[in-house]
C-alpha cells in the first residue's frame, strides 16, 4: 500500500493562491448573508425609521420637517425625567442585588459536596422559566392579596392584608426588582461559577499562605480575578432590564412609569403627534443600552488579555 | 527556627480508595532543607498542603516547635508555600504581589515598599517593581514567587516542585538561589519533588514517600549507598537485582557466592544489589564472575553494557572508552566489588 506523501504545512500555504483566498472569503460572506440580511433589515432599518421619526419625519401623517421638537417635549417633561430615572433605579438595583447575590451563590456552589449536581440544577432552573411566569410569580407573593401578605396575616404579623407594604405596583418598584433579581441570579452565578472553577481555588490558598483571612483572600484575590465576569455578566442585565418591557408593564407602577411601558404607551395613544415622542424615548433607551454594550466588550476585551 | 513534626499524619479523601498520607511520622530538623519525594500520587503535595494548612488531616497531629498547629488558620501559621506554577496574582504590579503578605498584615505602605525592594535585590530582579507578571519569564515569575513568600519571614517554607518547570540552566541557578537564601535565612523548608536528581542536589534530608507512605527518611547519598527496599533503590536508578541466601556476610545467588559485608538484613533470604556504576568489566579476582556481553551503548559520557551472567542479565555503567576494548559476544570477568554490594531484604518482605 503506498501511503499518501505528507503535505507539510509551509507546502500548503505556499500553494494557497490570493485568488483562493479571495473565494474563501466570498464564501464566508455569503454564508453571512441571511443572518446580515435580517439584522440591516429588521434591526437597522427599525432603529432608522425609528430615529427618523423621533426626528419630527413621518410623511404618512403629514410631518415632514426634521426637529427636536419630540427630544425638547420629553427631556423638559417631568413625567420623563421621573420614568428616566426610575427606570435607571430598577435597572441599577436590581442588577446589583442580583450581582452580589449570584457572587454569593456561586461561591457556595463551588466547593465539592453531597448532592452538588442537584442544587446546581435547582439554582440554574429558573433560567428557562420565562419572565412573564416568574411575573405572575411575585403577583401572587407579594401583591397586597398575595400569599405573604396573608401569611403574615396568619402569623399576626399585620393585622390584615391591607396593611402589607406595597412591594407591587409601587413607586419603589420593588416588585420589579424581586422579580428581576430572581430571574438575573442563575443567569450571572452560572457565569461566574465557570470562572471560579476554571481559576481554581490555588490562588486564594497562595493568599491564605501569605497570611490573608477568608475574607482578605476574597476581596484581594478571588473577586478581582473574577470581576471581569461579573461586570460583563452584569452590563447584560443592565442593558436588558433597562430596555425590557414586560414585567414594569405587569408590576409597574402607574405613575411613574418604565420608560418602555412609557414609549409604548405614547406609541399607542390616540395621538398620532405623540409618536415622534414615542420614538424618541425608544432612542434613549437605544442609546443607553448601546453604552452598555460598549462597556461590556471593553471590560471582556480586557479580560480575554489578560 | 522551627522544627516541624509530622505525627500519625492521616489524609483520606474517599473512603473507598486507600489514605493519600498514611500514618506519616517526620521529624523535620529545623533550618534545614528536607525534600518530600515520591512519584505523583504518593501524597506528597497533600502532606506540604496539611503543613501549611490548606487540608484538614483525617487524624494524626502536625506540630511546630512541639505545640500542635492544626487549630491555627493558614493565615497564622507562618507556613508559606510556593506553588509550582507560581501563581502570580495576574492583575498586580510585581511590587504588588510581593508586598501582599506584608499588606495583609497592614504594614506601613512606605516599610512594605523598602522590604519589597530589598526581597527584589535578594531574588536578583532588581528594578522589576512595576512589571506585570505575564511580562516576566517562568524563572523570573518563580524568583518573585520566592520573594513573595520570603517577605513574610515564614517560620516554614514550602516550595512545590521548585526546579521541575525550569531548564537545565536556570535549574542550576535556581538551586543555588535556594540554597543561599535557605542558608543565609536558614528558614525550615521542605520541598515537594518526583524527581530524585532534584531531591539529591538540593536536600539536607530525604524522606520518600510511597502510595502516602514513608518509605525511608535519610541524607540524600543513603538512597544510592543502603536502601531499604528494591522499590527504593530502583527509584533512584538502581538497576541490578540478583536473589539469594544472605549468611555470615556472604550472599549466595544462583550465579555465585559473593563477599557483601554490607546489608539491611541480618540474614535469610535477600537481594543482592549492585549500582550499574559499581559493576566493573574486565577485571577478576574476588567478586567477580564470567559473563558474556550482550549490548552496548556508547552514550558519550559514558558506556553502558547488558552483560549475561547464566540467566541473569546486568548492567554496567563504565568508563566510554571500554568500548573499544569489547564486543559484543566477549566473554568477559565481571567484578562486584564487595563495599559496593548492598544487600537487600526479599521484596516481598517489604512494605
Amino acid at each position: 500500500m503506498k501511503w499518501p506523501e505528507p503535505v507539510s504545512r509551509t507546502r500548503r500555504l505556499s500553494r494557497t493562491s490570493l485568488s483562493e483566498k479571495a473565494a474563501q472569503r466570498l464564501t464566508i460572506a455569503l454564508l453571512l448573508t441571511p443572518a446580515i440580511l435580517v439584522i440591516l433589515l429588521l434591526f437597522m432599518g427599525g432603529l432608522i425609521t425609528g430615529f427618523l421619526r423621533s426626528l419630527g419625519y413621518f410623511p404618512l401623517i403629514g410631518l415632514n420637517d426634521f426637529n427636536f421638537a419630540a427630544y425638547t417635549t420629553i427631556f423638559t417633561d417631568n413625567g420623563f425625567i421621573r420614568s428616566f430615572i426610575l427606570t435607571f433605579h430598577i435597572a441599577f438595583t436590581s442588577t446589583l442585588i442580583a450581582s452580589i447575590l449570584a457572587v454569593a451563590s456561586a461561591m457556595l456552589l463551588r466547593p465539592a459536596f453531597r448532592g452538588k449536581r442537584f442544587v446546581q440544577f435547582i439554582f440554574s432552573l429558573n433560567l428557562t422559566i420565562p419572565h412573564l411566569v416568574g411575573a405572575v410569580g411575585v403577583l401572587y407573593l407579594f401583591s397586597g392579596s398575595g400569599l405573604v401578605s396573608r401569611l403574615a396575616t396568619g402569623a399576626g404579623l399585620i393585622d390584615s392584608p391591607a396593611g402589607f407594604p406595597a412591594m407591587v405596583n409601587d413607586p419603589w418598584a420593588i416588585g420589579i426588582i424581586i422579580q428581576y433579581v430572581w430571574k438575573e441570579i442563575p443567569f450571572i452565578g452560572v457565569i461566574v461559577l465557570a470562572i471560579l472553577l476554571s481559576v481554581g481555588e490555588d490562588y486564594e490558598s497562595v493568599a491564605r499562605s501569605l497570611g490573608a483571612n477568608r475574607w482578605q483572600a476574597f476581596r484581594n484575590v478571588t473577586l478581582p480575578l473574577i470581576m471581569p465576569g461579573v461586570v460583563s455578566a452584569s452590563v447584560i442585565v443592565f442593558a436588558f432590564t433597562f430596555g425590557a418591557f414586560e414585567i414594569p408593564w405587569l408590576l409597574g407602577s402607574t405613575f411613574p412609569k418604565a420608560l418602555p411601558v412609557l414609549a409604548f404607551e405614547s406609541y399607542t395613544d390616540v395621538d398620532l403627534a405623540a409618536r415622534p415622542q414615542a420614538m424618541a424615548m425608544a432612542m434613549v433607551i437605544a442609546v443607553m443600552s448601546s453604552l452598555m454594550i460598549l462597556a461590556y466588550m471593553k471590560v471582556s476585551r480586557r479580560y480575554v488579555r489578560s | 527556627m522551627t522544627q516541624v513534626t509530622l505525627s500519625g499524619l492521616t489524609k483520606i479523601f474517599d473512603e473507598k480508595s486507600p489514605p493519600a498520607v498514611d500514618q506519616l511520622n517526620l521529624e523535620i530538623e529545623s533550618g534545614k532543607l528536607t525534600a518530600l519525594l515520591g512519584p505523583s500520587g504518593c501524597g506528597k503535595t497533600t502532606t506540604m498542603k496539611m503543613i501549611a494548612g490548606l487540608l484538614r488531616p483525617t487524624s494524626g497531629d502536625i506540630t511546630f516547635n512541639g505545640e500542635s498547629i492544626l487549630s491555627i488558620p493558614p493565615e497564622d501559621r507562618g507556613a508559606v508555600m510556593v506553588f509550582q506554577n507560581y501563581l502570580l496574582f495576574p492583575y498586580m504590579t510585581i511590587a504588588e504581589n510581593i508586598g501582599f503578605g506584608l499588606k495583609m498584615r497592614k504594614v506601613d505602605r512606605k516599610e512594605i515598599r523598602t522590604r519589597v525592594t530589598d526581597m527584589l535585590d535578594l531574588v536578583q530582579l532588581p528594578g522589576f517593581e512595576d512589571r506585570k507578571p505575564r511580562q516576566l519569564s517562568g524563572g523570573q515569575q518563580q524568583r518573585i514567587a520566592l520573594a513573595r513568600a520570603l517577605i513574610v519571614q515564614p517560620n516554614v517554607l514550602l516550595l512545590d516542585e521548585p526546579l521541575s518547570n525550569l531548564d537545565a540552566h536556570l535549574r542550576d541557578e535556581m538551586r543555588e538561589l535556594i540554597r543561599r537564601i535557605q542558608t543565609e535565612m536558614a528558614i525550615t523548608t521542605v520541598f515537594v519533588t518526583h524527581d530524585q536528581e532534584e531531591a539529591v542536589v538540593l536536600a539536607d534530608r530525604i524522606a520518600l514517600l510511597f502510595d502516602g507512605r514513608l518509605q525511608q527518611f535519610d541524607v540524600p547519598d543513603a538512597f544510592f549507598e543502603s536502601p531499604q527496599s528494591v522499590e527504593i533503590a530502583k527509584f533512584f536508578g538502581g538497576t541490578n537485582f540478583i536473589p539469594g541466601h544472605y549468611e555470615g556476610g556472604e550472599i549466595t545467588t544462583a550465579i555465585g557466592r559473593f563477599r557483601a559485608p554490607r546489608s539491611a538484613v541480618d540474614g535469610g533470604d535477600a537481594v543482592l544489589s549492585i549500582r550499574p556504576e559499581a559493576v566493573t568489566l574486565g577485571s577478576d579476582g574476588g567478586n567477580s564472575v564470567m559473563g558474556r556481553i550482550r549490548s552496548h551503548v556508547y552514550v558519550g559520557r559514558y558506556a553502558r553494557f547488558r552483560v549475561a551472567l547464566g540467566d541473569i542479565e546486568v548492567e554496567a555503567i563504565t568508563d566510554p572508552a571500554q568500548v573499544k576494548l569489547f564486543n559484543d559476544g566477549d566473554e568477559v570477568p565481571v567484578r562486584f566489588d564487595s563495599n559496593k554490594i548492598w544487600v537487600i531484604g526479599p521484596a516481598s518482605s517489604q512494605p
